[in-house]
């Protein structure tokens, strides 16, 4: 397309040039007397890239007014035009930098929507007149720039703008150009209000995507039939409700895995979307890819961890290593992968970066044109403003950077940046163009007394910044180049022995140089006083000027003088200098510092190519080479097998798994073709173990707290698949676990079942066989918040009632306008009853977070209303009180252990509560509510022995096939049964003793732990981290950023529920210490 | 029923005992809730017969006996011959330890840890050398005879705060007041180490923070010596200070200081520090302590491990880390004990009972089962400073002693008797009156439905 795009301009350009007239731009009246200079600009002898991947040679571009007119070889230049020659340099369409965020002011008087959070009306365009920073960003070459409104969740429309210094009018190329989202809540914002977790922040996107739709229903319905009671106006739900017709949605991705659910989002409501990644997007590449969402992506690459001391290298983890050193190459893995690209300054200190951290993605393996893609065109496409900025060609505006060679070089600068027919030289510096005039000038001066007597001017530093002396050239020194500084320095001791003058009030301008001296210090012969020297270098059309110089002596006597370079590569004995533009030599020299390498490693051809560290799954320490797969079939042989079933125990049994599947227990199986034999003699095997109460493995908060009822809210948007706790469940022999929201409130989110699939995606993760769940909860975490209802048990067991009643006449409402009686204004889709219209209808289980036996035999008594039959009782600390109503209830229980009097409502837990129970003929499990104790599941179990004589065999189910039960999983997992999952644990002896480890940890039939593969990932962990340490160490780009790293997305939510006191009752807690 | 159901059901299998188990039933507890009785002292010589013996301090005795009498042990052996009067208890099967000791905790000094008014472990302001644990130590907590019920006897009951947290104690679980309950107190000072590594900052601003706490201790040691000389030299001039009278033994090394630390740094300064000032350092928490471990062994700086339900303290650090400690400290030759809170184990004092457990994890990843069993019972007595009176079972040590129907190690296993000093100790707790409690009601509705 690019291709045939590119011989059309190629047309057009080499037809004689047609010239608008000039245009009226704007309406306002002029003041004073009317300027009308000619705005006319030809820019000859370029290296035009008029696209990426198409550049012109010797080419010409015209520009008038705002606009490029026409580009091409050999263009007739229109009389008055501005000539501007561009030999040696490389003219690139404007760049585009798609991101950078203000703060919008509300505006309070418009009708919006109940949530602040909600602010599709917020509009950046009302609130910028001109882009900040626009200096440095043209200094990049960026000549137009998306401004977002930052803050909220529907955070408003951006606008582009150009990075000039006109009025906004003229500077604004697109006004509503994306609708922002973000999946988190604001930074720095309160905690207390809803939503205060991601969870919440997805959960009230939904709504008021749904909220927007039912607004344009509601409206339609009242349009055609004025007698419905007219909806309310809401100037958000408008907005909202035509982004999501028409416009472009821009979602924030501050991790790999946000980038995934941005696009899960923008599924589930078709939006049109682009995703603002975070720069890790490498990490989870095949996910990113099947998204098939353009991606802006930063630049901001890390810097090197520190690792100055041992005990500093300690603490950096493997991920951040690992980042460091290959975040680099996240833009070019991403373009190969075929994902569309825009880079940009997001994230980034100093936006004069830009170029520089671009060109490091270049080098590591980002493709030039595609590089300049992702700044031009692909962003101008995105933005739809692909027809007026992106490419240098006809009718687009004349957004040009200027540069001395390739972009991507690591020296090249930027010379100029165009921006709307603009012109802006970089560096502020004005554009003169000096003489090089460094190094040593003969000339002779004359004097009665000495006749023609030759002296020296020798002159050094650089163009703009000479300085010198003037010395006897009777005996001509070594000539010295002006590249020889330090020497020269040295040497300027020697001279200033011998007889010189020194340069003073040395000033050189564009024409002309001049500086004082005295001729007396020269020579005790010549006058003595203050001489003037003066040299004016005569510009012409050639490339060299001629050098006019002349001397006032101190009696006022003026000679001219014939200046001859000395210099050993001169040959030429006329006084003529190239000429250069100014500071060139020194910029040059900066921006090779600057363009160093960001991990300072030395680029040498010759030495052989750099390894870097492989993607892991999930990244960082421990993370599989590739995901876990292969359905093999394995026969454990010999082993003490605990089905956890009818079968009971059995002593030197087998264990047959195929497709992911037990085929087969018991003795002497004989292993079909291409079994792996397992040798398990001495060992036993029981079922994967269940963990029913647990917060790790998500990133989305654990507590959604914001509000009394968040039944609208969902674990299962924020599994965070790189959990390394997982991975140490895993190693304690846990299989599946149950993911539940905190105990901020009455109704609390919805829960997710996973398997401990460790390498597996987030979606991977999800126990597609495992119903739906919510949280409930009860008791003193509950009634708490004095600011809000309830603060009362009593208030507790209303709540829920009501909320109940809700849900029942939503349901009815709906049933209602979906037989057909549509008079009233439709329904509305309501997230919060809708789950508990699912907990009504039986398809979604209650797992109620519980402790005292009043509430308990409440919260029984209200679901029994409801015909509701409550999924689990969670903790039910005190079900020991009331065994029989739950039994009656046909309740189970999911309890601790042995925890109690971490708080006043647990003073009468007991260890004996899972036996009295359990004797009741409840069905009890033992969870663990904590990151430790999920790695002795089994010995808790055993606890049910200790306290209260349950048998071991019995036991062992209340971390296997009871959970299983409770969780409503049971036909799948929980006990060792031909036809469900083979989910097994080899344990070095006894399950339920204290003194045996776990050995391996099979899901599915798939090895995801055992002692020896955990060995080889420590030993491989040991080398990446021994090599990137020292890596670490001899860059040169030590120093970590002054101001402390913004604290990462999933690291500013816990991992467990700081309403469960019992987490209160540390000081301190060692992890999360180190959780920045 | 009401008190003695949780010993009806062992050792008494012989006739002849029978009396004797009634006798023991009237000395535990006869109630319930905050209602057990501390144990009257031993009046009669008591044997208890053909238990494992796990003396900890040499190899086990098999099918062995030991007599205490008037607290103290007496003899160790095979049929030994019991004085006149004795009491006979047959343990077969059974096995015999010295009663656990938790070496760290902040039992007696918390109820409910989420309120307020029933937890006295932090004073206010960071300098509390004078704080004393043990004048806080409530005897009727609940959370006492249920530590005591799971076999542990002994514990040193420490102060908590920032940085100078106060002196620590230990004490026996029983008796009517702390008076009775003393073993040793004070039994050192207490400081956070980790108080001078603040999480996550960069490396120059943690050495500026090490070197700012550091210097403020140097202050408050040095004021104790110039307090001391000056209050020795001239007492009638000089006033009084409560903060450093309390740290002259400390400072005179006669008492040890036990410091928090758990990272590497953290350790090393403490232990260059201790020997610079003359203190007498053990390390409590000790996560990074392999890693200096020559230096703990050269200077004889011991280790109580906080724990080993421990998550690892670093993401990329092997996922059996704290379970490996103990062994790993061993094979490096530093003296270490097992003990205190970690972040896998909530309840901390609450659940002190669990104790074994963590040496028992200590065990399933490595360290010798012995050695498990002295990190909770020996180890800890040495290092707490309290090895002449309890620790293990050797002739003229207390007679502080556990009889369990199996390995104390194993969950599975209950504590069937307990002895401190000699007296019989109430088994009985909170839990166990619930249980019963309940037990009865559905007892009495299955009684109904029939």
């Amino acid at each position: 397309m690019r291709h045939t795009l590119f011989l059309a301009l190629l047309w057009v350009a080499l037809l004689p040039t047609v010239l608008p007239a000039q245009s009226e731009v704007a309406a306002e009246p002029i003041v004073g007397l009317r300027e009308n200079p000619v705005a006319g600009f030809a820019f000859v002898n370029a290296e035009v890239v008029v696209a990426p991947g198409q550049m012109i040679t010797d080419a010409t571009v015209l520009v008038e007014g705002t606009s490029i007119t026409a580009v091409g070889q050999q263009l007739a230049i229109p009389e008055g035009y501005q000539e501007i020659d561009c030999e040696g340099k490389r003219i690139y369409p404007g760049l585009i930098d798609a991101w950078s965020e203000i703060d919008v002011t509300v505006n309070e008087s418009p009708p919006g929507y109940w949530n602040g959070n909600v602010t599709p009306q917020m509009r950046a365009v009302s609130s910028i007149a001109r882009v900040p920073d626009a200096a440095k960003l043209r200094s990049q070459g960026i000549t137009a720039r998306l401004v977002a409104p930052k803050g909220g969740i529907v955070k408003g429309s951006s606008c582009l703008m150009l990075t000039g210094e006109e009025s906004a009018g003229r500077s604004l190329l697109l006004e509503d150009a994306w609708q922002h989202l973000q999946l988190t809540v604001p930074r720095g914002g309160s905690r207390a209000k809803y939503p205060n977790s991601p969870m919440g922040a997805v959960a009230l996107l939904r709504q008021s995507f749904y909220d927007a739709a039912w607004y344009e229903d509601a409206w339609n319905a009242y349009t055609a039939t004025p007698e419905l009671d007219r909806p309310d106006k809401n100037v958000a739900l408008q907005a909202l409700s035509e982004a999501i017709k028409t416009g472009t949605f821009l979602i924030d991705a501050p991790n790999e895995r946000m980038a995934i659910r941005a696009d899960d989002l923008a599924r589930e409501f078709s939006l049109q979307t682009i995703l603002r990644g975070s720069g890790r997007e490498y990490r989870q590449l095949d996910e990113i890819v099947a998204t098939n969402r353009p991606l802006l992506v930063p630049v901001d690459f890390p810097d090197t961890p520190d690792v100055k001391t041992a005990d500093a290298a300690r603490d950096v983890t493997l991920q951040e290593l690992m980042h460091w050193e290959l975040a680099p190459e996240n833009p070019g893995r991403l373009v190969r992968a075929g994902v569309k690209i825009c880079l940009t300054t997001d994230g980034l200190d100093d936006v004069g970066q830009f170029l520089k951290q671009v060109r490091v993605a270049v080098e590591r393996g980002l493709d030039e044109d595609e590089a300049l893609a992702a700044v031009t065109v692909v962003p101008a496409e995105l933005l739809g403003v692909e027809s007026e900025v992106g490419r240098i060609e006809p009718g687009m505006v004349a957004n040009l950077t200027i540069t001395d060679g390739n972009l991507f070089a690591e020296t090249t600068k930027v010379a100029e940046c165009w921006v709307a027919g603009k012109r802006f030289v970089i560096d502020g510096n004005p554009q003169t163009e000096f003489p090089e005039l460094a190094g040593n000038w003969e000339f002779a001066v004359r004097h009665p007394s000495v006749r023609n007597m030759r002296l020296l001017l020798e002159l050094e530093g650089s163009d703009g910044k000479l300085n010198g002396a003037v010395r006897s050239g009777e005996s001509a020194p070594k000539p010295v180049k002006a590249k020889q500084r330090k020497k020269e320095k040295n040497k300027q001791k020697d001279i200033d022995k011998v007889a010189a003058s020194k340069l003073r009030d040395v000033v050189q301008q564009r024409d002309r140089f001049t500086a004082n001296f005295d001729l007396r210090e020269i020579d005790e012969r010549l006058p003595d006083g203050i001489s003037q020297l003066t040299i004016i270098t005569m510009q012409s059309d050639d490339e060299d000027a001629t050098l006019v110089a002349s001397l006032k002596l101190p009696g006022g006597e003026t000679q001219n003088l014939l200046m001859v370079r000395s210099d050993d590569d001169q040959e030429s004995d006329q006084a003529v200098v190239s000429t250069t533009k100014v500071g060139k030599q020194d910029q040059s020299e900066e921006s090779s510092l600057a363009t160093a390498d960001p991990q300072g490693a030395v680029i040498d051809t010759d030495q052989p190519p750099e390894t870097y560290s492989e993607v892991r799954f999930p990244f960082g320490a421990f993370g599989a080479s590739s995901r876990i797969a292969g359905q093999t079939t394995v026969l454990f042989r010999n082993a003490t097998v605990w089905t956890c079933d009818e079968a009971g125990k059995l002593e030197n049994a087998d264990v047959l798994i195929r497709d992911g599947l037990i085929a087969k227990i018991g003795s002497d199986i004989k292993p079909p073709a291409d079994c792996q034999v397992i040798d398990a003699s001495g060992k036993h095997i029981t079922p994967g173990l269940i963990d029913c109460h647990s917060h790790m493995g998500t990133d989305g908060g654990v507590n959604e707290s914001g509000q009394a009822v968040t039944s609208e809210v969902r674990i299962g948007d924020f599994i965070d698949n790189s959990d390394i706790q997982i991975y140490r469940q895993l190693a304690g022999g846990l299989t599946t676990s149950n993911i539940l929201h905190g105990s901020a409130n009455p109704i609390g989110g919805q829960n997710q079942v996973i398997k401990l699939r460790w390498s597996e995606t987030m979606d991977g993760l999800k126990m597609k066989e495992a119903p739906q769940g919510i949280k409930f909860a009860l008791g003193e975490n509950v009634k708490r918040n004095q600011s809000r209802y309830p603060n009362t048990r009593m208030g507790v067991e209303q709540i829920i009632r009501d909320q109940l009643l809700a849900a029942r006449e939503y349901q009815a409402k709906w049933r209602r306008w979906k037989n057909g009686q549509h008079d009233t204004l439709p329904p509305r889709v309501d997230l919060q009853l809708q789950a508990l219209s699912e907990v009504q209808n039986g398809t979604r289980w209650i797992h109620c977070h519980s402790y005292r036996q009043d509430e308990i035999m409440a919260t029984l008594d209200v679901l029994d209303e409801f015909g509701i039959q409550i999924g689990t009782l969670q903790h039910i600390l005190e079900g020991y009180k009331v065994a029989d109503r739950m039994a009656q209830h046909g309740a189970m229980g999911s309890s601790f252990s042995d925890w109690w009097a971490y708080k006043f409502e647990v003073f009468d837990a007991i260890p004996y509560n899972g036996a009295l129970m359990h004797d009741r003929g409840v069905v009890v499990s033992f969870n663990s509510d904590d990151r430790e104790l999920a790695r002795h599941l089994n010995t808790e179990a055993a606890k049910a022995t200790k306290y209260g004589g349950v048998p071991e065999i019995e036991a062992l189910k209340f971390v296997t096939l009871n959970p299983a039960k409770q969780l409503r999983i049971d036909e799948y997992v929980g006990s060792l049964r031909v036809g469900k999952h083979a989910d097994i644990v080899v344990w070095s002896g006894r399950p339920l003793s204290t003194l045996t480890r776990c050995e391996q940890t099979w899901i599915d039939g798939r090895r995801y732990f055992d002692l020896e593969g955990d060995k080889e990932l420590q030993s491989r962990d040991r080398k990446v981290r021994a090599r990137l340490v020292q890596k670490a160490l001899n860059s040169k780009r030590g120093a970590k950023k002054k101001t402390p790293e913004e604290i990462s997305e999933e690291d500013r939510w816990v991992r467990h529920d700081v309403h469960c006191a019992a987490h209160g009752s540390h000081e301190y807690d060692y992890t999360e210490n180190l959780q920045k | 029923m009401r008190g003695c159901t949780h010993i009806e059901t062992f050792f008494f299998t012989k006739s002849r005992l029978l009396a004797v188990a009634c006798m023991l039933v009237l000395m535990l507890a006869d109630g319930y809730a905050h209602d057990q009785v501390p144990g009257a002292p031993q009046s009669r010589p008591i044997v208890i017969r053909n238990a494992t013996i796990h003396v900890i301090d040499g190899p086990n005795v098999e099918q062995g006996d030991v007599l205490f009498e008037r607290g103290k042990i007496k003899a160790i052996g095979q049929a030994l011959e019991a004085p006149k009067k004795a009491i006979e208890i047959d343990a077969t099967g059974k096995h015999l330890y010295p009663g656990l000791i938790e070496a760290m905790t902040d039992l007696g000094l918390r109820e409910i840890s989420a309120v307020e008014e029933t937890v006295d472990r932090t004073e206010y302001g960071d300098r509390n050398p004078n704080a004393r644990s043990w004048v806080a130590v409530n005897p009727d907590s609940e959370l006492i005879p249920v530590a005591r019920a799971g076999g542990v006897l002994t514990v040193m009951t420490a102060p908590r705060g920032r940085f100078v947290r106060g002196q620590t104690a230990v004490i026996n679980l029983d008796g009517w007041t702390v008076r009775e309950m003393k073993l040793k107190a004070p039994a050192g000072l207490y400081i956070d180490w980790g108080a001078m590594h603040p999480g996550g900052s960069a490396s120059q601003d943690q050495r500026k923070r090490r070197e700012q706490k550091l210097a403020e201790l140097d202050d408050l040691l040095d004021s104790v010596r110039r307090y001391q000389q000056a209050r020795e030299a001239r007492p009638e001039v000089t006033p009084t200070d409560v903060r450093l009278e309390s740290m002259v033994p400390m400072v005179e090394g006669d008492l040890p200081v036990f410091v928090e630390a758990d990272r590497q740094t953290e350790i090393e300064s403490a232990v260059a520090y201790g020997q610079a000032q003359g203190l007498s350092i053990v390390i409590y928490g000790g996560y990074d302590a392999e890693h200096c471990a020559a230096l703990l062994k050269r200077y004889d700086v011991p280790v109580i491990i906080a724990s080993t339900y421990r998550l690892p303290l670093r993401r990329d650090e092997s996922y059996d880390t704290a379970y490996t400690l103990p062994e790993r400290l061993r094979a490096a030759g530093v003296k270490f004990a097992i003990g205190g809170e970690g972040a896998g184990s909530p309840g901390g004092a609450a659940n002190a009972r669990n104790l074994p457990y963590h040496a028992a994890v200590a065990v399933a990843y490595g360290l010798p089962h012995a050695e498990g069993l002295r990190a909770v019972t020996l180890s800890a007595a040495e290092i707490l400073g309290v090895a002449d009176r309890v620790g293990s079972i050797s002739v003229g040590k207390d007679a502080s002693l556990i009889l369990a129907d199996g390995d104390i190690l194993e969950t599975e296993t209950n504590v069937i008797a307990a002895f401190i000093q000699g007296r019989a100790v109430d088994l009985g707790s909170r839990h166990k009156t619930l249980y019963e409690k309940y037990k009865l009601k559905y007892s009495r509705s299955e009684k109904q439905t029939r």
